[in-house]
Formats: C-alpha cells, sequence, structure tokens
C-alpha cells in the first residue's frame, strides 16, 4: 500500500516537473503569458473602472468603493488565467482525437493523471510568477485586501482547477465518438468566464441571476475566492464555493468515468 | 493596363470563390462542431454586451457615453469583429504552424500573391450569423438614439475598412515575426491583449494613452471613432486619417512581410 501511494507519488512529480519544464523552456512565451498579457487585461480594466468612477454618485457602486473595484479589477485576469484550461485541454483532445493516446494507454498510468499533474505543475509555475504582479499592486496602492486569507482563497481555486481538468477530460473523451470536438472547448471556456465574474463582479449581476450563478459551481474560479479576498464575501460564501465545486467534482467525475470506460471499449487503437 | 488590372481582379475573385466554397463544405462536414462553433461565438458577443448592460445598471454614464450611445459602440465593435473573423481570422490562427511545420514554403511558391495566400485561404463560414445578428443589432442600437441622422451610415463605408486595415496590418505583422523566432505562441497572446483596447471605447482612455491609439497603435479606429462620427458631431480631420491609416498600415506591412522573409529557411526556420 506505502509502496504503491510512493510510486504515485514519485510518478505525478514527475510529471508535474514536466509541466513546469515544458513551460519554462520558451521563456519568452512564458513571460507573455504568465506576466505581459494579464497585465494588459488589468491595465485596460482599471482604466474602465476609473472612468465609471468618475460619474458615480456617492462614490459608491453596488455598496463599495473605488478601490475595491480596482482591486477585484488588479486580481480577476490573473486568477481567470489559473481558473481556465485552453493549452492542456486541446493536448488532450488532439491525443484522443489522433490516436497517440495508444502511448499512454500503454503506460502504467492513467490518461487522466497524466495530463492532471502536468496541469497542476503548469499551474503553480504560473501562480508562483503572476501572482507578484497583483501583490505588488494591491500592496503600493494599498488596495483593500486580506492578505491572511490568501491560503484559503488559492486552496479554493487550485480545487477549482480540479473540476476545470475534470471537464477538461470529459471534452476529451468526446473524441472517441466525434471526429471534431474543438467547438466544444471553446464553448466551455466561454461559458466559465461568462458565469465565473472575471468580467464583472457577480454581486452587480440582477439579484436572481446573481443568485443562480453562485449555485453554480463557476462562480468559485474568479468570483468566490477574489469576493473572500477583497472582502466582499466572508467565510461562509467561501465554503459554499468549496461545496459547490465538491458537488461538481461528483457529477463530473460520475460522467468523465461512464463516457470514459464506453469510449475506451469502442476506441480501435488506430485513431478514433 | 486596365485590362491587365481588371484580369487580375477577376483571377483573385475566382481564387476567393473557391476559397469560400472549400470552406463552406470543410465547416458543415462536421454539423455538431459547426452548431458548437456558432453558439459559442453568440456567448462571446453576449459577455461584451452583458459587461456593460451590468454596467449601466449602476451608473448612467461611462467616458461620456450614455447606455443607448454605449449600445451602438458595442453592436459595431462586435460587427466588425464578426467581419474581421470571418475573412482572415483561421487563417491568422494557423499561421505560425505553416511557418514551423514548413508548409509556408508550398503557399509562397504559388503564383499569387503571399500575403493573399496566408491570409485568404480560409473563409470563417461560422461567424456569417454573428455577422447578421450584430450588425441588425447596430441598426436597433442606432434607433433607439433620437433624432439619429442615418446619412452618418455613409461614414462607415470609409471607417469600418480603416478599422479592418488596423486588425489586417497589426495580425499580420505579428505573425509575421514567427518567421524570426522559433516558438511564437506568445505572439497570439499578445495579440489578444492589444485587441482589448479596442473592445473598451476610447473616452475610457485619456492624454498620452488616447493619442497612442489613435495614431501609434491605432485600435481606436476599430470602433471608437467610427462609433465617435454616428454619436458626435463630425471630425474630419479623423476622416481624414482613416482614409489615410490603410495606406501606410499596408505599406509599412509589406516592408516588414519581405524584411522577415529574409529570415525564412523553409521548414522550422
Amino acid at each position: 500500500m506505502k509502496t504503491s501511494f510512493i510510486a504515485f507519488w514519485r510518478r505525478n512529480l514527475a510529471l508535474a516537473e514536466l509541466g513546469i519544464v515544458t513551460n519554462l523552456e520558451y521563456r519568452f512565451n512564458f513571460i507573455i503569458d504568465a506576466f505581459i498579457q494579464p497585465v494588459l487585461t488589468v491595465g485596460i480594466e482599471v482604466l474602465l473602472w476609473l472612468a465609471i468612477f468618475r460619474t458615480a454618485e456617492n462614490g459608491l457602486i453596488g455598496g463599495f468603493a473605488r478601490e475595491n473595484y480596482l482591486a477585484y479589477a488588479v486580481w480577476a485576469p490573473f486568477l481567470g488565467r489559473i481558473a481556465i484550461s485552453w493549452m492542456y485541454e486541446s493536448m488532450m483532445v488532439e491525443e484522443v482525437v489522433s490516436g497517440s493516446i495508444n502511448t499512454i494507454l500503454t503506460r502504467p498510468l492513467s490518461f487522466f493523471e497524466y495530463y492532471l499533474s502536468q496541469t497542476l505543475g503548469y499551474k503553480v509555475v504560473t501562480t508562483v510568477f503572476s501572482m507578484t504582479v497583483p501583490l505588488a499592486a494591491s500592496y503600493y496602492f494599498d488596495l483593500p485586501v486580506y492578505y491572511d486569507r490568501l491560503p484559503l482563497m488559492f486552496g479554493l481555486v487550485i480545487y477549482y482547477v480540479l473540476l476545470v481538468h475534470t471537464m477538461s477530460f470529459i471534452v476529451a473523451t468526446l473524441g472517441f465518438y466525434l471526429t471534431r470536438v474543438r467547438s466544444f472547448t471553446l464553448l466551455k471556456n466561454l461559458t466559465l468566464l461568462l458565469l465565473g465574474g472575471e468580467l464583472v463582479p457577480i454581486d452587480l449581476m440582477p439579484k436572481a441571476l446573481a443568485e443562480v450563478l453562485l449555485i453554480l459551481p463557476f462562480s468559485s474560479g474568479v468570483y468566490i475566492p477574489l469576493a473572500y479576498l477583497t472582502g466582499r464575501g466572508d467565510a461562509q460564501l467561501l465554503w459554499n464555493g468549496f461545496f459547490n465545486v465538491t458537488w461538481a467534482l461528483a457529477f463530473c467525475g460520475l460522467l468523465s468515468y461512464v463516457l470514459w470506460s464506453k469510449g475506451v471499449k469502442q476506441y480501435t487503437g488506430t485513431g478514433a | 493596363m486596365s485590362g491587365n488590372l481588371s484580369t487580375v481582379i477577376k483571377k483573385y475573385l475566382s481564387l476567393y470563390k473557391a476559397f469560400f466554397k472549400a470552406s463552406l463544405v470543410a465547416d458543415l462536414e462536421y454539423r455538431l462542431n459547426f452548431v458548437f462553433l456558432v453558439f459559442a461565438e453568440f456567448v462571446w458577443y453576449s459577455t461584451q454586451l452583458i459587461l456593460f448592460e451590468v454596467l449601466y445598471r449602476h451608473t448612467s454614464i461611462i467616458g461620456n457615453w450614455n447606455l443607448a450611445q454605449m449600445r451602438v459602440f458595442i453592436f459595431l465593435v462586435l460587427f466588425v469583429d464578426s467581419i474581421y473573423m470571418i475573412l482572415w481570422d483561421p487563417n491568422f490562427s494557423s499561421f505560425t504552424d505553416n511557418v514551423r511545420k514548413g508548409s509556408l514554403d508550398l503557399l509562397l511558391m504559388k503564383p499569387i500573391n503571399s500575403m493573399f495566400m496566408l491570409s485568404s485561404q480560409r473563409i470563417s463560414v461560422s461567424h456569417l450569423p454573428c455577422f447578421f445578428i450584430t450588425g441588425a443589432g447596430l441598426i436597433w442600437a442606432l434607433a433607439q438614439l433620437p433624432d439619429f441622422n442615418w446619412y452618418k451610415l455613409f461614414w462607415l463605408l470609409i471607417l469600418i475598412p480603416s478599422g479592418l486595415s488596423v486588425i489586417f496590418c497589426g495580425r499580420f505583422a505579428l505573425n509575421s515575426t514567427s518567421i524570426i523566432f522559433t516558438r511564437a505562441d506568445f505572439l497570439q497572446y499578445i495579440w489578444y491583449s492589444l485587441f482589448r483596447l479596442g473592445l473598451r471605447p476610447d473616452a475610457i482612455y485619456s492624454g498620452f494613452v488616447r493619442i497612442i491609439l489613435i495614431f501609434v497603435l491605432p485600435f481606436a479606429m476599430v470602433a471608437s471613432i467610427p462609433a465617435r462620427m454616428l454619436l458626435e458631431p463630425p471630425s474630419y480631420w479623423m476622416l481624414a486619417w482613416g482614409m489615410i491609416l490603410p495606406f501606410i498600415l499596408f505599406y509599412l506591412l509589406k516592408k516588414y512581410w519581405n524584411y522577415c522573409l529574409r529570415f525564412y529557411s523553409s521548414a522550422s526556420s
């Protein structure tokens, strides 16, 4: 039992390292991905919020001051980058559709863990480097951020990444049944962007819609962690986020198990 | 001379017709994928609309536009974006792969303009519904404005092509850089970040940044300036800039493309 766990741990650590090394190989790519793109996005969103507050009555919107929104605008694009999967999902889909998944199926590890560990390695290295920007901006501009809440906030984001990876796995398994599934990735990720609260804090939306979005697990990717970090929400909201991700994980886990089992059985090995 | 020109135009139009047919057949081959692509585009366009609809629930003015004026801007930006997506996006998305895998060799050897071949081979049919819906949305948004002078729409005949030239030349130039570098995925990231500048009204930028967005990285020409021409008294120097800009951009792009090609050493250059 102990030996098998050590083997599992070593194997996945090696895969996580593979994810890190692969992404750091082309440093310029990495810098643009982890720093420049989110920084530009932050710049534009901050300017938008400053323009909105120029005409805001009482200096408050939805009960919160300008600094609260600036804090949200500074952090949201960075969390959004972590809580979404484009690259690894495309790779997983390609493996299934092209038939190159054969090389993984014959190894003593699962397709799910092979990509999960790499995804987590990539997310960790991206987080470590890119989070310096919102941290420095929050500190320098004295934005309302509860730094002691950071560990729990990251805990929820990483837990959410597990859900996102499971959804990516589901999209990839669809490759067993359909020849083209690229549009599923696009649709899934855009829906996550819309429902996650990256564009605008969910509490600004109409009350009924906001309540629905908070029940769904997708708000645990950006809105709930940020609401908790910036003081828009309390610990109760965060635990609701953990709960929502848990039931979504159970549902997606079951669905992915069924799709994978059926898909592998009918897979012919020379390409789906 | 004019006979030659008309022959060339006919040749390119017939090529474009063939590209369109091939793209239509390719897109409709996988129907479920096609339906999901159309749906995904609607989700993306909805996010842009919803953002401002939500913001205007809490404020009456952003920049110096009210909600009715902002709707004109948003539908205009989405309309221009849909044209770009239909005509060029699939080609630009596969540009770096063409360079890395060496298929650029084949395209360069064809007896037609290499820039045309690289940018126009694939047409995104899945964006056609978005084109019609955002166009209808623009007309609807303009109809909501009191006393809108519909003759102003003629300005768009100059300004939309000008905005499209900004997108085309910007993306083509960035992609051309992939010939110089080995792996250039970052160019896509840079493009999407820069393009976001055009998705927001120029009124949120002020001073130096705004000047840069009009003259240096002219993303304000994509929709902000055209929207201003529709919503505000016409600025003739802006119109003149809109007419000159495509010529400057295409001249610079051609120079840069030829410069980048000097670095090309066939597959995996």
